[in-house]
């Protein structure tokens, strides 16, 4: 009997609380209303965007995802963006597709999490006329746009840029990333290619940072104590390597980093110093031009299906290029080469870090 | 003191409130439904074989650790045993024909029913608890799946994934498939869990393991049915994810956030942590509804990060009800 009445008792309010969720619904249906028409293609504007992103927390994802709200807002063609950002893999990423679908965007633009896994969910939302585009990384899709940085020519152009600062000859450590994942693949086979040109140039080091700035700084510090270095190519932990060498209080050597806002700095001001370095572009920016080449595809303009984003080059011979990148209101880790053009309209960093989708 | 909340006479009424947890949380789920009816544009047979296909591996899951729960244990290797069971199947299945396919699925399904049955043994032998061993071997399964399928890849037969999903390529085909797959196993095991020797010693092992012991009731054999039963559901969990994906992947992190939703499905479906108590039909409805959570949550225009914020209150505040109304019941006699 005390069992029964217990779970009567509970029973009861939960049957309570789905009443109130029931009643809920009322009043906050009213405004979505308004179902937005897929079919219609070469629409004029008031497009409603969707956005997947499946890695919470990382300062490159959320830049992506800043930059396409802030392109939204400086298209003037968005209504709505609809980010749906979890931490998960294809599982979660199709549901989360699908219930994008559900509502009815006019496009989606995805980082995905699988070549292959999301294929059918996405040939299911181009079937019903929603534009689909993934960024960052590649689906082989049919019919889904696809915006890529170029990985091997990131590394190419860096490690050429180094081996040739070097005069062809010399020591280099190359720090990588993350073993096994594409980008740092990618990116090894393009620091190879590189390599290949230059016989004099012996890699006396291999490091995998993990990407993680504490990690590369201790790497750094190990190797310029202990050995004889003449230029180090970094995959993006750049900041961290340039402090050891202050720390040790070693001459710098020739370093290749990323577009990263502590590394632009220190390549501006410690240029007197004696630093000599190069910046190569790797944007977040990318969600801004998926979500420009969605509007193209929106609108009628028939934009290319793939898309591979060449990287820049900024050395410490360029300052004035450094110095229309340095971001000094931005956080080291902010990734400083936000403008694309002719893909991005809004107007730098503060746009992108202001993060407002229309209507926000 | 009187009893304010007399259970009415008629049988049909009193087998109703007997199993007002169940009501309630298939309300709940229905209500959520209908809400998030009114949220989109369109709610027709797309999103009905959508939600129910996706919640299929979370439900199956839920399934097998409420049926360990109820038998006074809990297993934190369940979501490692779907990890498992997806990558062997995704490597296994791929390019083969469907006979082949369903040997492969219905050996799978007994190969991790006999290994949990191990883990259950292994617990009632070595008096070591649950979460202990269950934790252990979790690292064992998914460090074996990582090396049965070093990255994501592999695949399944279109009739495996048309089972789970209603479609050849697991996406807009008949709700049918999946709404019988997700309602049945449940529907099967809660019955038989209320209705059979075997089912009901599992209730009162939980309950109180001495006392079945006293009664003569097999509590070894038991505890080594509801982990092989679990291990079972898991693995109909990893078949549902490849049929669902296309792929296998054997991250980690998938296999332990999906070990948690299960043990939240359980709590919010009124399964008694302490064992013995509790409706494994009712598991189903809260599986979906945390399923459900998430698309609701971002249809509203909720900033997907605070939807975790959100399903963990809302798991807060179902168990406070329940601990509410034992005290309520405890001030009452």
């Amino acid at each position: 009997m005390k069992r029964r009445n217990r779970k009567t008792l509970g029973g009861l309010l939960l049957l309570i609380l789905a009443l109130l969720v029931a009643g809920c619904a009322a009043p906050v249906s009213a405004p979505a209303a308004p179902a937005a028409a897929t079919e219609a293609p070469a629409q004029e504007g008031g497009f409603t965007i969707g956005v997947s992103n499946t890695l919470v927390g990382n300062g490159w994802r959320e830049q992506m995802i800043c930059a396409i709200k802030a392109e939204a807002t400086a298209s003037g063609l968005v209504d709505q963006v609809i980010v749906v950002n979890r931490n998960g893999g294809p599982t979660e990423q199709i549901a989360d597709l699908e219930g994008l679908i559900s509502q009815g965007v006019d496009a989606i633009i995805l980082n995905p999490t699988d070549r292959e896994g999301l294929n059918a969910v996405i040939e299911a939302a181009i079937a019903q006329g929603i534009v689909v585009v993934a960024v960052d990384q590649a689906v082989t899709a049919e019919g889904a746009y696809v915006v890529t940085n170029d990985q091997v020519a990131y590394a190419r152009i860096g490690a050429e840029w180094l081996f040739e600062t070097l005069g062809g000859q010399g020591q280099v450590v190359e720090m990588r990333g993350i073993d096994g994942v594409p980008a740092d693949t990618d990116r090894h086979a393009g620091f190879q290619e590189a390599l290949a040109k230059y016989p004099d140039i012996v890699v006396s080091a291999e490091t995998f940072t993990g990407w993680d700035p504490s990690t590369g700084a201790q790497q750094a510090l190990d190797l310029i104590t202990t050995t004889d270095i003449d230029g180090i190519w970094t995959s993006g932990i750049d900041y961290p390597v340039v402090e050891q060498f202050q720390t040790a209080n070693v001459p710098f050597v020739p370093i290749v980093g990323a577009d990263n806002n502590g590394f632009v700095q220190q390549l501006l001001e410690l240029a007197d110093d004696g630093l000599v370095g190069a910046a190569v572009t790797n944007p977040p920016a990318i969600g801004a031009v998926g979500l420009a080449i969605a509007l193209d595809a929106l609108t009628g303009k028939n934009p290319e299906q793939v898309t591979l984003l060449t990287p820049a080059l900024f050395d410490t011979s360029n300052a004035e290029g450094l110095q229309g990148l340095y971001a000094p209101d931005q956080q080291v880790g902010w990734s400083t080469y936000v403008n694309i053009p002719p893909y991005t309209s809004y107007s730098g960093s503060a746009d992108v870090s202001a993060c407002k989708a229309p209507g926000e | 003191m009187t009893n304010r909340l007399a259970l009415p006479h008629h049988p049909l009424l009193r087998t109703l409130w007997r199993n007002s947890w169940v009501l309630g949380v298939w309300l709940l789920l229905f209500g959520l439904l209908f809400w998030y009816s009114t949220l989109i544009p369109v709610f027709g047979p797309f999103q009905i074989a959508s939600i129910t296909k996706n919640s299929l591996p979370l439900v199956y899951l839920a399934i097998g650790q409420a049926i360990i729960v109820v038998a006074g244990g809990i297993d934190l290797s369940l979501g490692a045993l779907l990890l498992l069971s997806n990558v062997v199947a995704a490597r296994f299945m791929e390019g083969q024909p469907a006979g082949v396919v369903a040997a492969i699925g219905v050996a799978l399904v007994a190969a991790m029913a006999l290994l949990n049955a191990f883990t259950g043994l292994l617990i009632h032998r070595s008096g070591v608890p649950d979460i202990v061993v269950t934790l252990a071997t979790s690292y064992i399964w998914s460090g074996l799946a990582l090396w049965i399928l070093p990255s994501p890849g592999g695949g399944t037969a279109p009739e495996m994934r048309w089972l789970f999903t209603g479609s050849p390529s697991g996406i807009g085909g008949s709700y049918w498939p999946p709404l019988l797959m997700i309602l049945l196993p449940g529907m099967l095991v809660a019955l038989w869990a209320r209705n059979t020797r075997p089912g009901l010693t599992l209730y009162a092992a939980g309950s109180s393991r001495t006392a079945a012991q006293l009664a003569g009731l097999d509590v070894r054999q038991a505890k080594i049915l509801a982990y092989a039963l679990g291990g079972s559901m898991a693995a109909a969990a990893g078949l549902a994810t490849v049929a669902i994906t296309g792929t296998g992947d054997p991250r980690f992190a998938v296999g332990a956030s999906a070990t948690l939703n299960s043990v939240a499905a359980v709590v919010l479906g009124g399964i008694a942590l302490t064992g013995g108590v509790g409706n494994l039909f009712s598991v189903v409805a809260t599986g979906v509804t945390l399923i459900m959570l998430n698309p609701i949550l971002i249809a509203m225009g909720v900033n997907s990060n605070n939807a975790q914020v959100i399903q963990g209150v809302l798991i807060a505040g179902v168990m406070m009800i329940g601990g509410l109304s034992t005290f309520l019941r405890e001030r009452q006699s």
